[in-house]
């Protein structure tokens, strides 16, 4: 019998998981418009913005803010640093995209093997924000986690929109997305901006990863699924443009709902990949067009 | 060869050249001679250089980028197992039902990836590895999970097996031979060339009524059966499979392989496996840090060393003036 | 018969348009040429012609049928074979496997005969070895066979794309400023090369930027400027023409021959 309340129940999952998918895909339209690479290392700054929290909770016993901000910063300080001695030699020697792309898989994976030398194989939780019990509407229940990620998604995408309409350095950006070479004629300083979008897109990545935390766990190799959700979250809206990449993640997280709804927990990711099959079929440029 | 850089003319350059190749035929020569724990490792070299070979042609010659093809091998492998040791098959038309499923598996994933940027395929196949993964997890009723398939036979014909270590190190060596030759003559012949020729522009090879979207296709499917191939291969030579065998790590070590041997060469993959396989066995012992030194490695080698360890020899002798030649075509990206 | 029609040829980007309602026709003899200053609309043109581009409005046709958004590939199948104003090569082929992917739409075997080689492949690939020596000897290249192509200098280059796209027996070739970074002598050279063509039956267009190439080598131009036809004659009517020396030297001088 069809449950109303469980269906419900499962959208509301779908819609917080979605941005946690549409944060890790404006991470990849970041980086992609500054550079047209496509940062397969992606999934690694979740992965750490979670672990590096749980680390800092229970060694240090920081507060949550307090340790939060810390992974923040250092998976931003990491994206730049990956940025510098990955990335930065192969742009200068132009090398192939293909290379690129197996270049931050490799970081990926290098990211991924010490995490689990330094903390094991074992999934790590920390503790939901705000200790209360779910609200309640109709037989829905909704955490307080979940509000949190919606909340903080929102919050950032009108940042993200001021930083790029109002801010010189957002706008800089948005120019070498349009036109690179045109950008550096105009005196931007183009590699710095690829070192930017990485530590934006890091940041970004870690937040998301932060927020999903509490609601599921993080282990050595959450990131790489993740990274393919954000992926199919960003072709979705169209690649390259950030906030189309935030609708595709809502999207994306509500098929996956739907799919799970339907037909058991086990399909989630031949859900998500079936997505992006049935999207580069039908719509390659994603719901509203191809940012180029 | 036809690909042979203008650059070397004398015969120590040859020698040079060709000096890694004959090393690897020496130490397979020696591990059929010398039996033991050698045979094992040079076994499992073999298999590797049969996958690498597949993704050398799709890479390396098509110049596209796939991180799926463990999928493949786990397609091969777990086809292999559950025919031979669940339903009592015989083991080739088992191995080629794997290989069957290999190849539509590429040209469903293929088909609507190909047409567009390299990144949406790499991404795709980057899921289908972790898809097959799973369900091989969790269609426990086939592949019976965690625990895996045990007892699947050694390869054969009929009531004539091959069951020693020795013989079964001689087959690899034919197969691999085999493989080897294959992908010669598919890269000297007017398939072989189109490939070659839509990674250096694809432009220019549509100007010229090349179908590149369906070149391109070929190629993935043509990967994606060696791939199967050495997923069948190792199941029956192991005699066990379990969903681990067939992880990401397959991937990272085929590309370290690739990139160690040279890629877009014939030898490179053998060489590559071998390489990989025989020479640091001290990194074998700590398992954990296998990956992560792979990882790094082969962050190293497209850094430093393009076009793999044998063109840093090349390197070394070439005239200053002469640019280095690109491993693939520059300005690609987007 | 014309061998390619051109019927009000338009594309827009945006705001800008790149070609507006440009017509002409390419006779099967001889060679024609479009001219024009830069920006005027000649690669777009072209890519129009070659299937690479979407016309936003207007008709391609091409010995008689509409080939107008056909894709590239299916284009060059018909036999209408394009070069590139900056030399596409195949950097990781040798200048003979290059002229060799030139016979493609000539040939025909596939996986299968690479893997069996029957005697009707071996066939085949003796015969389009044949065809690529002699189309390498006939600019010039003969003892550069086995080089990698990336290791030609560039003026050979620009050669080793013309013997490729002759390799496909266009009906009509489309070069894209051949002689752009040639110094003189290969100028001279690629002229002697392009009448040739011409001679044993190729239709060719060029785009040129070079005016003397132009002027020794095309029996027919047409003039863009500013994404529009001005005129259109032989060398020396458009040479005499006020409206083209104004596009081209500000109607200062007429142009050098």
């Amino acid at each position: 019998m069809f449950d109303l309340a469980y269906f419900s129940q499962t959208l509301v999952n779908g819609l917080s998981v979605g941005c946690i998918y549409g944060l890790i895909g404006i991470g990849f339209c970041v980086i992609y418009n500054a550079s047209g690479i496509v940062n397969f290392a992606q999934g690694a700054f979740v992965m750490l913005g979670g672990m590096i929290t749980y680390v800092l909770l229970t060694t240090l016993h920081l507060p949550m803010i307090v340790a939060g901000s810390i992974a923040i910063i250092v998976v931003a300080l990491l994206g730049v640093l990956i940025e510098r001695i990955v990335v930065r030699p192969l742009w200068d020697r132009n090398a192939t995209m293909f290379v690129m792309i197996l270049a931050t898989l490799a970081v990926q994976i290098v990211i991924e093997r010490t995490t689990l030398i330094l903390v094991g194989d074992q999934p790590k939780s920390i503790p939901v924000f705000t200790d209360l019990p779910p609200i309640r509407i109709g037989g829905v229940s909704i955490g307080y986690q979940t509000l949190w990620i919606i909340g903080v998604s929102l919050v950032l995408i009108a940042l993200l929109a001021l930083f790029f309409q109002k801010t010189l350095v957002g706008r800089a950006m948005r120019a070498c997305s349009i036109n690179r070479e045109a950008a550096a004629l105009q005196g931007i300083p183009v590699s710095r901006m690829l070192a930017l979008s990485f530590a934006l897109s890091a940041a970004l990545g870690a937040i998301a990863g932060i927020l999903l935390t509490p609601t599921q766990f993080t282990a050595f190799n959450v990131g790489t699924p993740f990274a393919i959700s954000g992926f199919i979250a960003a072709i979705v809206g169209g690649f390259g443009r950030p906030f189309g990449a935030f609708l595709g993640g809502i999207a994306l997280g509500l098929a996956q709902a739907l799919a799970v709804f339907g037909l058991g927990s086990g399909l989630k990711n031949v859900a998500a990949l079936s997505v992006l099959l049935i999207f580069l079929f039908l719509r390659p440029s994603g719901i509203l067009g191809a940012a180029k | 060869m036809p690909t042979l850089p203008t650059t070397i003319s004398t015969n120590a350059g040859l020698l040079l050249r060709y000096l890694p190749a004959v090393l690897a035929v020496g130490l397979i020569a020696y591990a059929i001679v010398a039996g033991g724990h050698f045979v094992t490792l040079a076994g499992f070299a073999l298999i590797y250089a049969v996958f690498v070979t597949g993704l050398n042609i799709f890479m390396g010659y098509a110049g596209q980028a796939s991180f799926g093809q463990n999928a493949f091998a786990a397609i091969g492998g777990y086809a292999s197992a559950v025919l031979t040791a669940t339903y009592g098959w015989p083991p080739i038309p088992a191995l080629i039902v794997g290989a069957a499923g290999a190849a539509l598996c590429a040209v469903v994933i293929g088909y609507p990836t190909l047409r567009l940027r390299g990144h949406y395929l790499a991404m795709a196949t980057l899921a289908i590895g972790l898809i097959v993964y799973e369900v091989t997890v969790q269609w426990q009723s086939v592949t019976q999970g965690y625990m895996g398939i045990s007892g699947i036979p050694p390869l054969g014909i009929g009531s004539w097996e091959v069951t020693s270590d020795r013989a079964q190190l001689i087959m690899l060596s034919i197969v691999v031979t085999l493989c080897m030759a294959s992908a010669w003559l598919i890269r000297n012949s007017r398939f072989g060339r189109a490939i070659v020729a839509l990674s250096g522009s694809e432009d220019a090879a549509r100007a010229l009524g090349v179908d590149v979207a369906r070149y391109k296709l070929a190629a993935f499917v043509v990967s994606a059966v060696y791939a199967s191939l050495a997923g069948s291969l190792f199941v029956h030579i192991v005699g066990f499979v379990s969903p681990e065998v067939f992880g990401m790590h397959m991937v990272i070590l085929g590309f370290t392989m690739l990139y160690v041997g040279g890629i877009g060469t014939i030898t490179g993959p053998l060489v590559g496996a071998i390489v990989i396989n025989l020479l640091p066995e001290t990194f074998r012992g700590l398992k954990d840090y296998q990956d992560l030194v792979y990882g790094a490695a082969l962050i190293l080698l497209l850094i430093y060393a393009p076009g793999g360890l044998a063109s840093l020899g090349n390197a070394l002798k070439r005239r200053p003036s002469t640019p280095i030649p690109a491993t693939a075509p520059k300005g690609a990206r987007p | 018969m014309n061998r390619l029609g051109v019927h009000a040829l338009t594309r827009r980007f945006g705001g800008l348009v790149a070609n507006d309602s440009i017509s002409f026709d390419v006779p099967v003899e001889g060679i024609s040429a479009v001219i024009g200053p830069n920006g005027a609309g000649k690669t777009t043109l072209f890519s129009m012609i070659s299937g690479f581009l979407e016309p936003s409005e207007g008709r391609v046709v091409f010995e008689g049928e509409d080939v107008t958004g056909v894709a590239p590939e299916r284009i060059a199948a018909r036999g209408l074979v394009r070069t590139f104003q900056l030399a596409q090569l195949f950097q990781n082929l040798t200048v003979l496997e290059n002229v060799k992917v030139g016979r493609h739409i000539r040939t025909k075997a596939g996986l299968w005969a690479a893997l069996a080689r029957p005697a009707w492949a071996r066939r085949e690939e003796a015969e389009t070895e044949r065809r690529a020596r002699e189309l390498i000897a006939f600019v010039g290249l003969g003892d550069q066979a086995d080089a990698r192509a990336a290791a030609l200098p560039y003026g050979q280059q620009r050669l080793l794309e013309i013997a490729r796209a002759l390799a496909a027996e266009p009906k009509l070739l489309l070069l894209d400023e051949p002689a752009a970074g040639l110094n003189h002598d290969e100028t001279e050279r690629l002229s002697g090369i392009i009448r040739r063509i011409a001679a044993q039956g190729t239709t060719v267009l060029l785009i040129e930027h070079d005016m003397k190439l132009v002027m020794n080598t095309a029996d027919r131009i047409v003039v863009l400027n500013f994404g529009r036809k001005i005129a259109e004659g032989t060398p020396t009517e458009v040479q005499g023409n006020p409206q083209v020396i104004e596009a081209y030297l500000g109607g200062v001088e007429t142009p050098h021959v």
